[in-house]
């Protein structure tokens, strides 16, 4: 199975190729960035659709992430990929960007808990836990730095992720190795999570964690008879 | 030449397939639109990160069905169009990107349409109009006359300094407790009122330039709702039909002023074309049809599903300026802000 895969959820616009899941990209490229994802990912797809043989008429699958992360950004991804399953009439599925950090600590680590943290701005962060096993600790959810430490317990944990140094530095008394704190996840294990996801659940939809910041308002009305 | 147009500018999710004919008449193939109109009721008025959330989960399901309607494959079509602006930034971004990204994976040509360039050459698609006309776009969140010279040609003659005048039929339903979206909500309760019982003003008659005022007008007729609370029915459709009438005064009278501008910059129009979602106004219509017959013009309206946003102006449009080789490549930028005529100043805000 050849699958495309696509992030712009947080502070990269990326994208890859992959044959048969576990190998390596035939076809790879990430550019480091806050903003601008929406310019720069169309012409990236080009780019790295025209390094391998068949473009996009040769993919079976597209794998995209779905946040949590930048609202818009995410929604970049999502956009693209909805069109090129629909141009190409191939499934496309979600990958949570929480999942796609994860995975390249159960790759590297298998003795203690594994936690992702993305910073989400305000002294929060998206954050998940998983066991060793790959077993869910704590669901994707949004908390207070502080309260992230206090879901970790004693530790000892594994950390990766942009959040991982404020989770680390809240932390005093806890076994806990930051992994890494790049700003996005590899694209490559969007590609590997993606081949292996079932597109009947894993649908490409945006994982916000937050609502839409809006609050009904009628105070203006006038009093009726 | 068949081209698909999407439209994401603000609360309406569209998807549409026009096809130009060999005698240079436009038929529209398939037009989907989903309103978001019960996701932003609660607020009354749309709320920017509510209508991009919607945007994004609806958008493919429409261009999927707008394409079976019209029995197409992407690759029968000519071209991709897309408003990429001007409008609510996030779901401006979600049309354009899924614009081209269909272009690239289909090979096909994109186009990147002003949505405002979309309402303004309607009447070409509807009823074949030459060039020049004189355009009013009066809708949520524009109001403006234009003189629509050509395909991309346009010079603004007035706008409004402060709110669009569907905005000020929305805020004057809120304050009324009519329902939203409020334009036609004002509109009914307006039927059986008395247009004669408030003495609103009329802001901006009878300058010589041509832009609109409505804040002043809107404040006016809270102060005398709120003297008169709590309010009848019988109040509710007073005031209305009042506010409605000062509107249409002032419409009218911009219109005409703005008629006398077009001849100065364009010389004589073919015909008094009026769009956006307002256009739908009965009383308004009916109001700008004796202007334009005192003037020995044709009114042209668009039917009512082409008033409101849709993706069927946009890929009209798309095919107007794929005609003419004005076609977009895969770096061109959403835009929450595109005047028609970028060279000239702003003169409000909401424009």
């Amino acid at each position: 199975m050849r699958i495309l895969a696509i992030d712009t959820a947080l502070g990269a616009c990326a994208a890859c190729i992959i044959d048969n899941g576990l190998g390596e990209p035939i076809a790879h490229e990430s550019l480091i960035m806050d903003r601008g994802h929406a310019e720069a990912l169309v012409p990236l797809l080009d780019r790295v659709a025209a390094r391998v043989e068949g473009g996009f008429t040769s993919l079976d699958r597209v794998a995209v992430t779905v946040g949590p992360g930048s609202y818009t950004g995410m929604r970049v991804g999502i956009a693209a990929a909805r069109a090129i399953g629909l141009a190409c009439r191939i499934p496309v599925v979600g990958v949570t960007t929480l999942s796609a950090l994860l995975a390249a600590l159960v790759a590297d680590d298998n003795r203690r808990l594994l936690a992702a943290a993305i910073d989400a701005r305000h002294g929060q962060v998206y954050f998940q836990v998983i066991a060793p096993s790959g077993q869910t600790v704590v669901a994707p959810t949004l908390l207070k730095v502080r309260d992230a430490v206090r879901l970790l317990g004693a530790g000892p944990a594994a950390l990766i992720g942009s959040g991982a140094a404020a989770v680390a530095a809240e932390a005093a008394g806890i076994d806990l190795a930051v992994h890494d704190t790049r700003p996005a996840p590899d694209i490559v294990w969007v590609a590997r999570l993606g081949s292996v996801a079932d597109p009947a659940h894993a649908l490409p939809k945006p994982l916000y964690l937050r609502g839409p910041d809006a609050r009904p308002q009628d105070q203006a009305r006038l009093p009726r008879r | 030449m068949r081209v698909l147009g999407l439209e994401t500018t603000c609360d309406e999710t569209a998807a549409a397939v026009v096809r130009l004919s060999e005698d240079g008449h436009g038929e529209i193939l398939a037009n989907e639109v989903l309103s978001q109109i019960a996701e932003h009721a609660a607020y009354g008025g749309v709320v920017p990160e509510i209508a991009a959330r919607a945007h994004v989960e609806a958008l493919d399901h429409l261009i999927d069905r707008a394409l079976a309607q019209a029995r197409l494959t992407l690759d029968d079509l000519d071209g991709i169009a897309a408003a990429a602006g001007p409008g609510l930034i996030g779901g401006v971004i979600v049309g354009l990107t899924t614009a081209k990204t269909l272009a690239l994976v289909a090979r096909k040509p994109l186009l990147a349409v002003n949505h405002l360039e979309g309402h303004a050459l309607t009447a070409r698609l509807t009823d074949a109009i030459g060039f020049p006309y004189l355009l009013l776009l009066v809708s949520g969140g524009h109001t403006q006359l234009i003189a629509v010279k050509g395909v991309g040609d346009y010079v603004r003659l007035g706008t409004t300094i402060d709110d669009a005048i569907g905005e000020a039929f929305d805020k004057v339903a809120k304050l009324l407790g009519l329902p939203y979206p409020g334009g036609p909500e004002v509109e009914r309760a307006a039927e059986g009122g008395d247009p004669d019982r408030f003495a609103l003003p009329r802001p901006m008659l009878g300058r010589p330039d041509a832009n609109f005022s409505l804040a002043g007008l809107k404040t006016a007729l809270r102060l005398e709702a709120e003297r008169i609370a709590p309010l009848t029915d019988a109040d509710v459709a007073d005031l209305c039909a009042s506010f409605q009438a000062a509107v249409v005064d002032v419409v009218v009278d911009r219109t005409r002023v703005g008629l006398r501008l077009f001849r100065e910059a364009a010389g004589h129009p073919t015909a008094v074309v009026v769009a956006g979602g307002v256009a739908a106004n009965q009383t308004m219509r009916r109001a700008l049809q004796r202007l334009a017959a005192e003037a020995g013009l044709r009114l042209l309206a668009p039917p009512l599903p082409l008033c409101g946003d849709n993706g069927a102006i946009i890929a009209w449009a798309g095919i107007e300026r794929l005609r003419l080789g004005l076609v977009d490549d895969m770096t061109v930028p959403a835009r929450a802000r595109w005047p028609l005529d970028a060279g000239r100043d702003e003169a409000g805000e909401k424009a």
